[in-house]
């Protein structure tokens, strides 16, 4: 009897779960992928749903050389969506996976491993003159990192000003965590390293390339210094929008994208940790108009740095396909290795630097030199300084290029920030509106030729009024603080024509500040300005 | 095989062989073996983690086939556990002669092997973890381990080859042989077959056999098979050796309780039941641990 039932329950309980798995086969069936399976000479299955050519990246990430799963992780193995998605990663790049993705080690791990340096990622400059500002430490310099400032369990005032209004550039935020200007960017590699295709429809899959066109940078590099901005000619009349005119760059006027001038090392760090942007950035004027510093050019064959070699290997395939292909050759850095080649001031080259060959030109006359744009590959002439007697005034030794050449810097006189703690908003730390939010309330934007100030090296620079700004944060327990800065700056604003002799020799009196955004940075002081007024006063009186 | 098979005799009354589970187990065995024999075809065990990918996703009913295969393998071990504690619960393990006893005893780490073989042959994270414990385990074999970990795992770091080799053969003969000489018949009762066949379809049709995470995956726990859980728990404080020392603990327990008279035989069903009372302690803890 027991077993008459016990075959029938489970004949029912077989028939229910033939059943059961006749849907499941039906849902299998239709779920899988009818593209092919292969991609880069191995089985990658998530080609044979994702065919689209509007799925594909193109280039040296095409996707049927690299398949979808080198970068987007995932399991290239399976058959259906759901366990194909498992561990998906929809932002290939962003840091915290990036070892995974982009830094594996078959891929780009070095180029990986040195944006844990980079300046766009640690923001230790940005922390440190922050919270020097706002008087919690003595001094604006520092190791804290944008980092430490989302981690902080128990954030001061400053950290919880750069956690609301600044972290948002940082790499490491993902794209999901940012604010709308950089919204079409990811974090990460992809900040810089994928194309920005906000407004495309349909949506396709960003290039992923090493044209780094300055919409990319626009998003981050627009705010703070406004150096974004500044480079095109435009200048921020009221917070955020619109834009007045002024004169554009003379680099951007002829072309030249954000990547033509600053170098790898600058961008993506070079394994040494630095707290300021400016002891990161290699590239000077002199790299490429002249008098280039001693030991500032070399062969190519004495060049140690391998990134540089290896794109100009690869330049050189490039060059060397173009020729079999077209039967002609492209433009690009020359190859061979005693050519001549520049370098920023650690000795990274500039692979779009070339020296134009001496037969054209008489032994006499000094070398010139071509720079390649890295976007369209023009080639542009590139002027050496002359050494006449304009670039040799006495008493102006100590002036850098831009002192003269930077033609005018966005100035925001005066900013109100206070701390409204009945109101909300975006909190990079947690990844949504937290309690409290810092209120910018500037008076006047306006432009002007820069200040000038004496970097602790002695040399004479550019300055802007950095952080004019009066702070209520006793509702985020603080104080009230008022700070009168004068901060460095390269404002991207360079001028064919220096800026006049009376721009600075009779320039108004202008404002007093109390300190530097950097440690040894002032303005010039009353004893300084006598003199350079003096010096017109001498020159123009008979 | 001229004794008369013990599954002759009538089951559940006093006295009886207590053969009805050990029936069942045997027909489960058989659907074990026949559906995997019908896998052996769609699995390479140098690509092992394709191969199930494959099996799972791409191959019309391959998912209800492989569930058809696991399910049925589990069975064989839990029958034969409810099997073994009928056994000792009606006294009846004298009616095995000593030798046929001990060999029958054995059966237990052989289906505990087999199923370990097939859970490494999964090839995804927790197959490679279980491999690697394994080795260790086997290493510490004392004078042999080296040569038994390369015997059983293979010397290819990757290639389950020689797993899947004892899997599907030397363990599943093993096991074959050693039925049959227990149940006193080379093949399995049709009628247990049947049932064994039907109770597998629906658990391998309702109950889906999830696959695990990518091998390239690190999860934050890692679970190996159910019916080493006690073993993994008991590992992650004591040394590898309690490996094999603790199976065979049992093995020798089990084996000489036909050998033991009142209170000695007592005394030996306390200790296995205190070694079994031990496992369960460790599963939970392993279980626990992973959540």
């Amino acid at each position: 009897m027991f077993r008459t039932f016990a075959f029938v329950a489970a004949l029912c309980a077989a028939l229910l779960g033939l059943l059961t798995a006749a849907g499941r086969e039906a849902r299998r069936e239709a779920s899988v992928g009818r593209g092919p399976d292969r991609a880069g000479g191995r089985v990658e299955r998530c080609v044979s749903c994702h065919a689209k050519e509007s799925e594909d990246p193109g280039g040296a990430h095409a996707r049927l050389a690299l398949g979808c799963a080198s970068c987007h992780l995932g399991n290239p193995l399976a058959f259906g969506k759901e366990r194909a998605h498992e561990g998906l990663e929809r932002e290939p790049g962003a840091l915290s996976t990036v070892a995974l993705t982009c830094g594996r080690a078959d891929c780009h791990a070095r180029e990986a491993s040195r944006v844990a340096t980079s300046p766009m990622l640690r923001n230790a400059g940005m922390v440190a003159v922050d919270r020097f500002a706002f008087g919690e430490i003595p001094s604006p310099d520092g190791r804290e990192t944008i980092a430490d400032v989302l981690a902080a369990a128990h954030p001061t005032p400053a950290q919880d000003h750069l956690r609301k209004l600044c972290a948002g550039c940082h790499l490491g935020t993902r794209r999901a965590n940012r604010d709308d200007q950089i919204g079409g960017n990811g974090s990460g590699c992809a900040a810089c390293h994928v194309a920005r295709n906000l407004d495309e429809k349909p949506r396709r899959h960003p290039a992923v390339d090493s044209k780094v066109t300055d919409d990319r940078c626009f998003g981050c590099h627009s705010g703070s210094g406004r150096i974004a901005l500044s480079y095109r000619g435009l200048v921020e009349v009221e917070k955020g929008e619109p834009f007045a005119h002024a004169a554009p760059d003379v680099h951007q006027a002829a072309g030249m994208a954000c990547v033509d001038c600053h170098l790898h090392t600058d961008l993506m760090g070079d394994g040494t940790a630095r707290t300021h942007k400016e002891d990161q950035v290699e590239i000077t004027c002199e790299a490429c108009h002249g008098p280039v510093r001693e030991g500032g050019e070399k062969r190519w064959e004495e060049v140690s740095d391998e990134i540089s070699k290896e794109i100009l290997a690869r330049e050189k395939r490039r060059e060397e396909e173009d020729l079999l292909r077209k039967g002609k050759r492209g433009g690009g850095p020359p190859a061979a290795p005693d050519a001549a080649t520049r370098l920023g001031t650690r000795g990274t080259p500039l692979i779009n630097l070339l020296r134009k060959s001496s037969s054209s030109s008489s032994s006499s006359s000094p070398p010139s030199w071509l720079l390649v744009r890295k976007l369209d590959g023009v080639e542009l002439p590139v002027k050496q300084t002359p050494h006449d007697r304009n670039h040799t005034l006495r008493g102006h030794e100590r002036l850098t290029c831009s002192a003269c050449h930077a033609a005018w810097v966005p100035t925001c006189d005066s900013c109100h920030t206070s701390f409204d703690a009945s109101s909300s908003q975006w909190d990079y730390a947690s990844g949504r509106e937290t309690a409290g939010a810092w209120v910018e309330k500037p008076e006047v934007f306006s432009w002007a030729p820069p200040l000038l100030g004496v970097r602790a090296d002695g040399r004479i620079v550019p300055a802007a009024p950095g952080m004019i700004f009066d702070v209520d944060a006793t509702a985020a327990g603080g104080g009230r603080i008022s700070r009168r800065l004068l901060t460095p700056t390269e404002p991207h604003t360079t001028g064919r024509r220096a800026r006049t002799c009376e721009s600075c020799h009779r320039a108004p009196p202008g404002p007093e500040f109390e300190a530097g955004t950097r440690t040894g940075f002032r303005g010039l002081n009353a004893a300084e300005r006598r003199r350079v007024a003096a010096a017109w006063i001498d020159r123009v009186t008979p | 095989m001229d004794r008369p098979g013990l599954t002759d005799a009538p089951a559940g009354r006093a006295g009886a062989p207590s053969g009805g589970f050990g029936r069942l187990s045997f027909g489960f065995l058989a659907v074990s073996v026949v559906s995997g024999v019908a896998l052996v075809p769609f699995y390479t065990p140098a690509s092992a983690w394709d191969s199930l990918e494959r099996i799972e996703g791409g191959l019309a009913w391959g998912f209800f086939l492989r569930a058809l295969h696991a399910y049925s393998s589990f069975a064989v071990l839990v029958t034969a556990a409810i099997h073994i504690v009928q056994v000792l619960a009606a006294k009846t393990e004298r009616q095995l002669p000593a030798g046929v006893w001990w060999r029958s005893v054995a059966l237990l780490p052989v289906t505990v092997a087999a199923l370990l073989g097939g859970f490494v042959l999964r090839g995804d994270a927790e197959a490679i973890a279980a491999l690697a414990i394994w080795q260790r385990i086997l290493e510490s074999l004392p004078l042999v381990g080296v040569e038994a970990a390369r015997l059983f795992l293979g010397s290819a770091p990757g290639d389950l080859g020689a797993a899947a080799l004892h899997h599907a053969g030397t363990f599943t003969l093993i096991l074959w042989l050693l039925t049959a000489e227990h149940a006193g018949r080379v093949y399995p009762d049709v009628r247990e077959t049947v049932l064994a066949g039907l109770v597998s379809a629906a658990l391998a049709g309702t109950i889906p056999l999830p696959l695990g995470a990518p091998p390239s995956a690190s999860p934050a726990h890692l679970l190996g098979p159910w019916s080493l859980l006690g073993l993994q728990g008991a590992l992650a404080v004591v040394p590898p050796w309690v490996g094999w020392v603790a199976p065979l603990e049992l093995v020798v327990l089990l084996g000489l309780v036909r050998h033991g008279k009142g209170r000695g035989r007592k005394v030996l069903v306390a200790l296995i039941a205190l070694w079994a009372a031990g496992y369960a302690f460790f599963t939970v803890r392993a279980l626990l641990v992973a959540r």
